[in-house]
């Protein structure tokens, strides 16, 4: 017994003590919905230099693509103290109890890349929103197919003024994966082209089932009467690229190519991009949002006056970080 | 009954030439027909299968053993013990019907490529399946060997290396790191449920976790900091992507290298379960563990034989992953090893232990990736693929269970 109490002091004595060391500082909780993700990589990369820059203390945690996790975690960061939130969550229609628990500790919270509803933000009025506007992604990969189709008028394989796509589609449900999906078809319409669904698929963001998916879907249609594929991510769209290149398309030969776009710029999309197998994708830019969200999250936890971050803020909820697409060569 | 075996000789031997006949009638008639390249290589398989079932019946005729025998007294006997064949051959002709396009050589072989790795993974899990066990890791292995063979064979020009001062090494020395780092982990599976006797579900569950784990880890390391790997060498993806034979005549697509990788990963693997002393060790301690003890057969040594040699197959099957996608993330290869038992047991593998062959592990294997491929190749939803998958799962065991209780 008497052991036990020794031990128990020890520890609450280092206990105390660390929280003394660090009781000045700022901590911000940072939860990601999953690590091994290209781009939530370089959004971790920007928050953890913004922080060192700032002088915060940051901690982000892996959220394993599992909302009962996440939920976990963020419970953990209340309990431990955080002094603000960052959550990119892994369901964004389940985002209303983790809002609920930050209000209920009175801790702000910044929501990035996955957006909760409109409803959900005006609960709390220290919720917030920093991200891209997702149908902007989708209307410039759509524009990069269109601007292509029109440079080239032999991509109009079949000669009928139209243009016959295959769509790899992300995570079901997934609000990238609606819009996006919706607002690329969208520009080439608006860009004055008849767009044709030749198939679609859900693939998940992942490489190994686009690639899987594309085979059949190149086996099925012909990749001569296929004139564009569009994915919803680089990682699919590389995948597309692997399958085509099994039929001998996109190898180098002008006559037997199909341009391709993704969305995210990630490294092997800019090297694919250099070997001439990708069209082009559309960068969603990591750094700024990440480094907006640190500083909106820093400013919060000081009580800084948050209009002097460097980012714009709509409705006194938003950050909206634009899009940027990349074609070939650009990054040479 | 040698009245009924001869009949089924005949029957094999007369349909098959038919067959042959048929197809060799419409590859020449087809131009004549009109049909103009509209049924794309179905006379080419119908000489193919006419010729196997003609040489099968015409064999089997020349060494009269009664092995060609459906092994069923009535046609309804018939019909369920092969429900899935046949489920998978309706299919196959609707799935022709709906997309003609189906019939092509080149499907054909683009379905026995995307079967080589899984065929690879079945013959690994079906050694633990054999002991009455099984193995939770396999997939994740797969997943460890792709990320540490893709992390050393990337180009030196490459922007974002996983060691940016790595030399460019020979082509087999990651390949052996990596499927040596499965190995150590199936000695670990092995150790567990050798030394204590810890029932395989639970010793290899604790196995995929730590596997998942120093994988991340591995894989979250700077400056790769999880980003998935690209910028593969060609030299390392020829080992997935090479076609052999490619072109020998006009638009022959050429034979993928990973399936005479597959046959002789089969052949090996049929050679040690039927020639060998660890083959027959195997079987004698699936069928009755204590049994086998007494005949003295050191258990100890040949279970962690059988996980070695698992993680060694699951390990090649994530290189050739990596190298077929030209990529790999730390999520390759997730869920594999259920897919893998799967076509197991659809193959005829007893959870039970102690029955199983490489010949029905290739058929699971096949019907298994025929299905998936057509679903898809008609555009079917993937909730749906999803829903077939599980029904014929419950339904192949479901067979094989009202098998076991006639006999």
């Amino acid at each position: 017994m008497r052991k036990i109490f020794l031990i128990t002091l020890t520890f609450l004595l280092i206990l105390s003590f660390s929280a003394i060391a660090h009781a000045d500082e700022i901590k911000i909780g940072a939860c990601i919905y999953r690590f091994n993700d290209a781009f939530m990589l370089r959004f971790r990369n920007a928050m953890s230099a913004e922080s060192e820059k700032l002088g915060a203390k940051i901690e982000i945690v892996d959220g394993r693509d599992d909302p009962t996790t996440q939920n976990e975690q963020i419970d953990n960061f209340i309990t431990a103290g955080v002094n603000v939130l960052i959550i990119n969550p892994v369901d964004r229609m389940a985002a209303q109890p983790m809002i609920d628990k930050a209000k209920a500790a009175n801790i702000p919270v910044v929501f990035i890349n996955r957006e909760p509803t409109e409803e959900m933000l005006a609960s709390y009025e220290k919720a917030y929103y920093i991200g891209a506007k997702a149908e902007e992604s989708g209307t410039e990969a759509g524009e990069l197919i269109a601007e292509y189709f029109k440079a080239h008028p032999e991509a109009d394989k079949n000669h009928d003024g139209k243009l016959q796509f295959v769509l790899l589609k992300g995570q079901n449900g997934h609000q990238d994966m609606i819009l996006r999906s919706k607002y690329s078809v969208e520009a080439i319409k608006n860009a004055g082209i008849e767009p044709v669904e030749l198939a679609s698929a859900i693939a998940n963001w992942d490489k190994l089932q686009a690639m899987q998916i594309m085979n059949a879907f190149t086996m099925a249609l012909g990749p001569e009467n296929i004139e564009a594929v569009i994915a919803n991510n680089d990682e699919m769209a590389l995948g597309a690229i692997e399958a085509l290149k099994n039929s001998d398309y996109n190898k180098g030969d002008k006559d037997f190519y199909i341009p391709v776009v993704g969305v995210d710029a990630n490294a092997s999309a800019l090297d694919a991009m250099d070997k001439g197998e990708m069209l082009g994708t559309v960068l969603n830019d990591a750094d700024n949002q990440g480094t907006a969200a640190v500083r909106l999250a820093n400013a919060l936890a000081s009580g800084k006056d948050i209009k002097a971050i460097g980012y714009e803020i709509t409705d006194n909820k938003y950050i909206w970080i634009p899009y940027q697409k990349v074609t070939r060569g650009e990054n040479k | 009954m040698a009245e009924n075996v001869s009949k089924t000789k005949k029957l094999f031997t007369v349909g098959g030439l038919i067959v042959l006949a048929l197809g060799i009638i419409l590859y020449f008639a087809e131009a004549p027909l009109g049909l103009n390249r509209k049924i794309y290589d179905l006379p080419i398989f119908l000489i193919i299968i006419g010729l196997g079932f003609a040489l099968k019946g015409f064999m089997s005729k020349a060494k009269s053993e009664n092995e060609l025998d459906l092994g069923s007294k009535t046609f309804g006997e018939f019909l369920t013990n092969n429900a899935i064949l046949l489920a998978m051959l309706v299919l196959v002709v609707v799935i022709c019907i709906l997309q003609p396009r189906f019939m092509q050589i080149r499907v054909a072989l683009d379905i026995l490529t995307q079967s080589s790795t899984k065929l690879i993974m079945a013959l690994g899990i079906c050694f633990t399946l054999l002991i009455a066990g099984t193995d939770l890791s396999a997939g994740r292995m797969v997943g460890l060997a792709s990320v540490v063979s893709a992390s050393m064979m990337q180009t030196a020009t490459y922007a974002n290396r996983f060691f940016p001062d790595l030399p460019q090494v020979q082509v087999w020395m990651p390949i052996i790191i990596a499927i040596v780092a499965c190995m150590i982990f199936g000695a670990l599976n092995g150790f567990l449920v050798a030394k204590y006797d810890m029932h395989p579900f639970i010793a290899t569950l604790a196995t995929q976790v730590i596997i998942y784990g120093a994988c991340s880890l591995y894989f979250d390391m700077p400056p790769n900091n999880s980003q998935p790997i690209g910028g593969i060498r060609p030299d390392f993806a020829q080992l997935g992507q090479m076609r052999l034979f490619a072109g020998i005549y006009k638009g022959f697509p050429g034979i993928s290298i990973l399936i005479p990788i597959a046959v002789v990963i089969c052949i090996i693997i049929w050679f040690v379960l039927n020639k060998t002393v660890f083959g027959k060790n195997v079987y004698a301690i699936g069928g009755n563990r204590e049994a086998a003890v007494v005949a003295g057969i050191n258990v100890f040594r040949n279970i962690m034989g059988i996980f070695i040699l698992a993680s060694c197959l699951y390990g090649i099957a994530g290189v050739l992953e990596a190298a077929r996608t030209a990529g790999a993330t730390n999520n390759y290869g997730n869920g594999y090893e259920l897919d893998a038992i799967a076509a197991c047991v659809v193959g005829g593998v007893s959870l039970s232990g102690g029955i199983g062959k490489v010949g029905g592990i290739v058929m699971g294997v096949l019907i298994f990736t025929i299905i998936q491929y057509g679903l898809q190749f008609i555009n079917v939803s993937p909730m749906w693929q999803q829903v077939i998958k599980g029904v014929i799962i419950a339904v192949a065991v479901a067979i094989d269970l009202t098998k076991y209780r006639r006999k």
